[in-house]
């Protein structure tokens, strides 16, 4: 059984060289592995990993590394509150005039995550400032909230309220 | 998904979940989920949860 070792390997041998990629070593090794486009001879980076996968996403400029949300909704907090669409989320709960849970589908690795959100009237103008505060103890698989308006601090129910996490 | 979940909080007032269509769970095992374990749930239509949330915080479970 052989190996073959290399610190670059082209896929792709279309003449136009943007059609190709390259999976390549970086001149200077650091524990990365470099997708490119292009040839093997000077591929352009879109992509890299580490020793714990993927590293940075393509998209994000710079060697900072790149972190995705875990969990996201989009819901609707009056009349009858309904989620508009979501991920890695099982429900919310309305447990009162602006106060919610979210249930995430699959648990985050642990309670440390970091939650964004905003929120107001899904059509026409919001004028009032709205704020998301956290709102007890929140565990792996399941965070509090409370949407209010920044004025009184009242908790609120808006038409759109969105939400990402992060960990 | 056309069914909501109801509880009774420890306050006395209503807690509705409202399940995630997408996440490929049924309404059944949402509940057994996301309800807080040991407390009594319905599962209801969503047409049987009041709309007019004037007294959304005095809302009972009957």
């Amino acid at each position: 059984m052989s190996t073959v070792k290399s610190k670059k390997l082209q896929v792709g041998t279309d003449a136009t060289s943007s059609n190709n990629f390259t999976i390549y070593q970086p001149a200077s090794p650091d524990g990365t592995l470099r997708i490119g486009v292009g040839n093997a001879d000077s591929p352009t980076e879109v992509g890299r990993f580490d020793s714990n996968g993927l590293n940075k996403l393509g998209t994000a400029s710079g060697s900072a590394p790149s972190y995705s949300a875990r969990a996201w909704v989009n819901f609707n907090g009056v009349g009858t509150p309904s989620i508009r669409e979501s991920g890695n989320v099982s429900s919310i709960v309305d447990t009162g005039v602006g106060i919610y849970t979210v249930n995430f589908t699959t648990a985050m690795p642990d309670a440390d995550y970091v939650m964004s959100g905003h929120s107001g009237n899904v059509t026409g103008t919001t004028g009032t400032g709205r704020s998301q505060q956290r709102n007890g103890t929140w565990t792996a698989s399941t965070a509090y909230f409370r949407n209010v308006l920044t004025n009184t601090q009242a908790p609120y129910d808006d038409s759109y309220i969105g939400l990402i996490f992060i960990r | 998904m056309n069914k909501r979940i109801v509880y009774t909080q420890d306050d006395g007032t209503v807690a509705v979940i409202v399940p995630a269509d997408e996440c490929g769970l049924t309404v059944e095992q949402i509940a057994d989920k996301d309800v807080p374990a040991g407390k009594e749930y319905h599962i209801v239509d969503v047409s049987e949860v009041p709309s007019d949330r004037t007294f959304r915080d005095a809302w009972t479970w009957e």
